[in-house]
């Protein structure tokens, strides 16, 4: 209880001498502001890269692997991989009739730079996808309308069509796309389907695509000169890597590679992603790690320093509250909670500016770069929690940190000579 | 009201010395002194600056330790005590009154008045209450809301009389109080003293006005770090 009042005071008094000079604490606590700004700006970044990397995961799945032709990183060069033998419907259908961990194993075909015209108004630049009908069950088959080509249209050929988001947005702004009929290339297709909006500023491309039957690709296309994209639904992320083991060895024997070789196919899946988005966040918390410690370095100097003016401007009040019975507790303790008050009060104004700042950012954004609405999305409007109360934790580490010596001096004066000091 | 001298030693100071050192050599501020003051005495310490008042007045303070010598205050032996267990003491049985008021110049006068009981712990209402009371009965009343640079010299050693009697303290350490103070209100602060000392209060007053002292029962003079005389006061009056 005695401890309680003892703390309700230094409050008290702290409060007080902090808004005595409300320019001098403003100045002094600047540093501080800087820093922790920092901190809550980063974190927020963090944040928002953070929801557009679980995005990515909803996009691909991520308890899919994708075998291809082509490595999603780019890593050896382009030459590499195109000089590598076509997967073919062939070894796709043998994989998928021998796997045993996967759930599904959904082989599709690939046609870009086509266009899509309804009416009058055409979209360029989609992609048709020839997959059979259970790519119903990969993210690709969550659908906002319709439904699904099944897997007896599939085995007809039939001229359905799944299609897109951007294609539904662009040709039926009003909506009721299912029922009509669109032109791609030379051919009519019905709409059955509209895919969920899936992708942002991360995977644009993906809502451009629209899907048809396999066997109607073909029937459309060929098969002869293109390599089969094969999509793995593991079923869970705690398989994968008995999965993609699996679909390794099968893979090898299907495309008889020596147990020397490496593998002439590439296995895809989320974890490419995980790695650049790691090293991006990497970079932000270097280079904000960087700043930050530089300005709180800054921030305790220029703290610490209007601590010790303090101790010396009040040595004579030290020495009264000495010769009435303040032990050298109370004395530490006074000095410590002023300087937390600073610094914890700039951390106030910080989370006030900052919390203005993204907001305006994020309005100003997606009214004026509408393009960039996308990224945007991902930044929420607000500071999290978990940041605001980060931020006033480190607020008062760093104000007990700068007075911690001031304070320890102050506690020390000697009462007869302090209280002579003028 | 006390005629006889209680038995009770409140304070009991046996050889006490206190050397400085300044640079190789040491200086003596007080030699071999021996008081013994019991409760409700009227004690004035005199001598002129340099005869080391001031450093008694701050051992027996509890704001300094003595360099050689026992120092009982009460049962205590303050000697041989730490800063933290002094700190207790000043809050608990010693009443402060300076020369130049010493109060918080920021605080108003109940604030001043509170603080030593912010030190004893006592709750925040309690302390408010004890503090109203306290100045009532030294006359201000109509001043508690008012700050140390809004109140004239007089009532500014009322509000710090008042904070040193609010923990009810064994006695009260006046260091020159009218030093700062025109003769009129000089005497009227003095009056309050016999007012306290009448109601039972310990007061041990420091100066070196002949005139000041004479208000109290016993005079001690010093010279030199040594006790001069210690003296009932032929002319003490009531």
């Amino acid at each position: 209880m005695k401890i309680l009042f003892e703390i309700i005071e230094n409050l008290r008094m702290a409060f007080q001498s902090t808004i005595a000079s409300p320019l001098r604490s403003f100045l002094a606590s600047l540093g501080v502001m800087v820093g922790i700004s920092i901190v809550i700006l980063m974190g927020w970044l963090l944040d928002g890269l953070d929801n557009s990397f679980q995005k990515t995961f909803e996009i691909i799945g991520a308890d899919m692997i994708y075998v291809d032709k082509w490595d999603w990183t780019g890593g050896k060069g382009w030459k590499y991989y195109r000089n590598r033998k076509n997967i073919t419907l062939e070894q796709a259908i043998r994989l998928r009739e021998s796997h045993k961990s996967a759930e599904l194993v959904v082989p599709n075909f690939n046609q870009w730079g086509k266009s899509a015209t309804y009416d009058k108004e055409t979209i360029e630049g989609i992609s048709v996808v020839g997959a059979p009908s259970d790519n119903q069950f990969t993210p690709a088959g969550d659908l906002i309308d319709g439904r699904y080509y099944s897997e007896f249209e599939d085995k007809q050929g039939a001229l359905v069509v799944v299609i897109g988001f951007n294609i539904n947005k662009a040709l039926f702004p009003n909506g009721g796309a299912v029922g009509k009929s669109i032109k791609i290339g030379n051919r009519k297709y019905e709409i059955i389907g509209v895919v969920r909006k899936r992708g942002t500023f991360i995977f644009d491309f993906i809502d451009n695509q629209v899907f048809i039957p396999l066997n109607s690709f073909i029937k459309i296309y060929g098969k002869r000169v293109r390599s089969v994209n094969i999509g793995i639904k593991a079923g869970s992320e705690e398989k994968l890597n008995l999965v993609r083991d699996e679909t390794i060895g099968l893979m090898r024997s299907i495309r008889n590679v020596n147990p020397n070789e490496e593998n002439d196919f590439a296995i895809n899946e989320t974890k490419v992603f995980e790695e650049s988005i790691a090293s991006i966040r990497n970079i932000i918390w270097i280079s904000g790690i960087g700043l930050t410690m530089l300005s709180f370095v800054v921030g305790i100097i220029g703290i610490m320093n209007i601590m010790f003016v303090s101790v010396t401007e009040r040595t004579k009040e030290i020495g009264i509250r000495k010769s009435m019975g303040a032990k050298k507790r109370s004395i530490w303790s006074q000095f410590l909670f002023e300087s937390s008050a600073l610094t914890f009060g700039g951390a106030l104004i910080s989370i006030a500016v900052c919390s203005g700042i993204i907001y305006i950012a994020k309005i100003s954004v997606i009214k004026f770069f509408p393009d960039m609405a996308d990224v945007a999305e991902f930044f929420p409007p607000y500071l999290s929690p978990k940041l605001v109360i980060i931020a006033s934790f480190v607020s008062i580490v760093l104000g007990v940190l700068a007075g911690l010596i001031p304070a320890i001096r102050a506690s020390n004066l000697d009462p007869v000579n302090a209280l002579r000091s003028e | 009201m006390s005629d006889k001298i209680s038995d009770k030693i409140v304070i009991d100071i046996e050889h006490i010395s206190k050397v400085y050192e300044m640079g190789n050599q040491q200086v003596y501020a007080l030699r071999d002194v021996t008081i013994k003051i019991h409760e409700n005495e009227y004690v004035a310490l005199m001598g002129p600056s340099g005869s080391g008042k001031s450093t008694l007045m701050n051992i027996l303070g509890c704001l300094d330790t003595p360099t050689d010598g026992k120092y009982f205050f009460k049962d205590d032996n303050v000697s041989e005590m730490t800063d933290n267990d002094l700190a207790e003491i000043r809050n608990r049985e010693i009443g402060f009154v300076f020369q130049t008021f010493n109060l918080l110049p920021r605080a108003n006068a109940l604030k001043n008045v509170e603080l030593p009981l912010v030190y004893s712990g006592m709750s925040p209402t309690k302390r408010e209450e004890l503090a109203e009371q306290t100045l009532v009965n030294v006359g201000l009343a109509d001043r508690m809301d008012h700050k140390p640079n809004e109140l004239s010299g007089g009532q500014r050693q009322r509000v710090a009389i008042a904070r040193a009697l609010v923990t009810n303290p064994a006695i009260i350490l006046a260091d020159e109080p009218t030093g700062n103070l025109d003769s009129k209100t000089g005497d009227e602060i003095m009056a309050l003293f016999g007012n306290l000392w009448k109601n039972g209060n310990t007061i041990i007053l420091v100066t070196h006005e002949e005139e000041i002292a004479q208000h109290a029962k016993r005079i001690i003079r010093l010279r030199d770090g040594l006790i001069e005389s210690d003296v009932e006061n032929p002319n003490f009056k009531i």
